[in-house]
């Protein structure tokens, strides 16, 4: 079942007609339960089709459905908000509350949820996250990390079955960063949620099911990591660079060295270059 | 000397239940001309530590040193922490959040304008720093900086520093955030300026494997110490000490230490990715010959992104 319907949308962000087009003609379904790495140079269009997910942003034309609802369908638009939740990229932007918990109740108390309920969402989120024993603490004194699985969790409490993660690992450092994956790919396997993953890091992108390649608008191109890395003339045109690994065998590869230009992990590299050398 | 730090204590919010130490008897030289980076986690110490180069925290113990101007417990006299501010040249994370004027060419001017520059020598600063940059001058100077895209941002910001002249370059994670591309870019930016304008330059980084290919000296801060301070050379000879530390190690070392260890020794020191290169295709080459020239297929690796870092296009934008 596809959880999200992308048709032919056109999104500029100037209202004359000549105005520069952020996406020109994306269609694009995602399967429930994917976990999707959404990738493309600054000024892609990945952005603001992760704001068309959960109708931030409408179409200028086309349409997008979030379970089959229309995100320009007023009617529905609390569903879909609901149903999509997006942590984005400065940690510090998403805090309003002054205690974990009370941050965290934020949003379903804005949903009109009974006490009971909220508290027993609080406390979900919180261990979904690794963040129980910090319920009492005060998120401006957490490092980038914690602050970010913060802020999924107070996504989480609103039972999402969509996560849009926009760059949510760029400012934050290498712990940082593996801590926030790791929620990302325990709450996709775990809890079924479907994960549009926004990144510039390569790696990230590997641990993906899906990666899509976002270039000036257009989807250049949809694949398996091992699908979409093995185009590096394509990449390299969209402005991306290969992943590490990949990029060092396919240099082997372009030097004479017989070796499968696909690899795109460490171990992988070792078990290929062994028996050449 | 650029900069002579002896053992350098920090504590914040000393003496309320907040205490925490950032910084415990630090000591660090830099010469002049050096190109030193500096890698630590999130709370190591490094942040405080750069804020002491050009004044902005003043040392709670020991002493700071930078060029010719001494920072003590004792209060500074503000002509010298002026001078310092124009010495070192300071690009925090993120440095085009400070952006505010309404044109790039009077965001750039900013700096020299408050040196109390004349009007021409802030003008020819100016313009300067913004090519300096890679950016053009004459279509880029009267634009507002929120139309820039995040990369030209970034350098507008860099430029806005770099007027000021300043002997040393500090810069904090000068590659967060961007994209590949970007990335690439600013790094190339910084090994030109390095050449170009500021003798001895500082960065900051999460990410060993960008370090290795820009900077000659490797300092690692742990803890509020400074764990490690080697040439960046022999760094290979040192990474088991450093991943027992916890740390990262370059993937070329570590892919290296993994071949070394299925029997494969790779012959030369190995830091980046471009020496892992070179070192297999010597070895196959020697056991199976190559089709085309080794040395040629390094230089074109280098371009793509492997190895030391490229020189910038000239088109770099």
């Amino acid at each position: 079942m596809a959880a999200i319907e992308v048709k032919q949308v056109v999104f500029s962000y100037g209202s004359e007609p000549d105005a520069p087009k952020a996406l020109d003609g994306v269609d694009l379904s995602i399967e429930e339960g994917s976990f999707v790495a959404l990738v493309g140079h600054n000024g892609s269009g990945k952005s603001t089709l992760a704001k068309l997910l959960n109708g931030l942003l409408l179409p200028t034309r086309g349409k997008v459905e979030i379970y089959g609802d229309d995100t320009a369908d007023d009617a529905k638009i609390y569903r879909v908000r609901s149903n999509v939740g997006m942590v984005f990229q400065n940690p510090d932007n998403q805090m309003i509350a002054s205690i974990v918990e009370d941050d965290i109740a934020f949003g379903p108390e804005n949903l009109g949820i009974e006490r009971e309920e909220i508290v027993r969402r609080v406390e979900w989120a919180l261990d979904k996250v690794g963040m129980l024993e910090h319920r009492k603490g005060t998120p401006f004194k957490m490092s980038g990390g914690q602050k970010q699985r913060l802020a999924i969790a107070g996504v989480l409490a609103i039972k999402p079955r969509v996560i849009v993660f926009d760059e949510s690992t760029a400012m934050l450092d290498p712990r940082g960063r593996a801590e926030v994956m790791q929620v990302a790919h325990e709450l996709n396997r775990n809890e079924k949620i479907t994960v549009i993953h926004i990144t510039h890091y390569m790696d990230e992108a590997l641990q993906a099911d899906r990666v899509v390649v976002l270039d000036r608008g257009k989807i250049l191109c949809d694949g398996t990591p091992h699908e979409v890395f093995a185009q590096a003339e394509l990449l390299r045109e969209a402005g991306l660079a290969l992943p590490a690994v990949r990029q060092l065998a396919q240099c082997l590869a372009d030097a004479g060295v017989p070796i499968r230009t696909d690899i795109v992990d460490e171990q992988e590299l070792i078990e290929a270059l062994c028996p050449l050398l | 000397m650029s900069v002579v730090v002896t053992d350098l204590t920090y504590t914040y919010s000393r003496k309320t239940a907040y205490e925490k130490t950032a910084l415990r008897g630090v000591n660090l030289r830099i010469e002049t001309g050096e190109f030193v980076g500096i890698i630590g986690h999130t709370g190591s110490g490094k942040s405080t530590f750069i804020q002491h180069l050009n004044g902005l925290i003043l040392p709670q113990s020991g002493s700071v040193q930078v060029l010719d101007i001494a920072l003590t417990q004792k209060k500074c006299p503000k002509a010298d922490l002026r001078r310092l501010r124009g010495s070192v040249g300071m690009v925090f994370q993120y440095p085009e959040y400070q952006l505010f004027a309404e044109t790039v060419e009077k965001d750039v001017a900013f700096g020299p304008k408050n040196m109390g520059l004349s009007d021409d020598e802030v003008r020819s600063r100016t313009e300067e720093a913004i090519r300096l940059v890679g950016l053009d001058y004459d279509a880029i100077r009267a634009k507002a900086p929120f139309d820039l895209s995040g990369g030209q941002k970034r350098r507008v910001a860099i430029a806005g520093i770099l007027a000021m002249r300043p002997q040393i370059l500090v810069l904090d994670e000068p590659s967060a955030g961007l994209d590949p591309a970007g990335k690439e870019q600013i790094l190339s930016l910084i090994c030109k300026l390095k050449r170009e304008c500021s003798p001895t330059v500082i960065v900051i980084s999460h990410d060993i494997d960008e370090i290795v290919r820009v900077a000659d000296r490797l300092v690692v801060f742990d803890r509020g110490g400074i764990l490690y301070d080697e040439p960046m050379g022999s760094l290979f000879t040192h990474a088991a000490e450093l991943r027992a530390a916890g740390l990262d190690i370059p993937r070329a070392v570590r892919i290296a230490d993994a071949l070394r260890e299925r029997g494969v020794a790779l012959e030369g020191d190995i830091l980046h990715d471009g020496d892992l290169f070179a070192a297999i295709l010597r070895r196959y080459q020697n056991a199976h010959g190559l089709p085309i020239d080794a040395e040629q297929a390094v230089e074109r690796a280098r371009a793509l992104g492997i190895g030391r870092i490229a020189e910038l296009a000239e088109d770099g934008v």
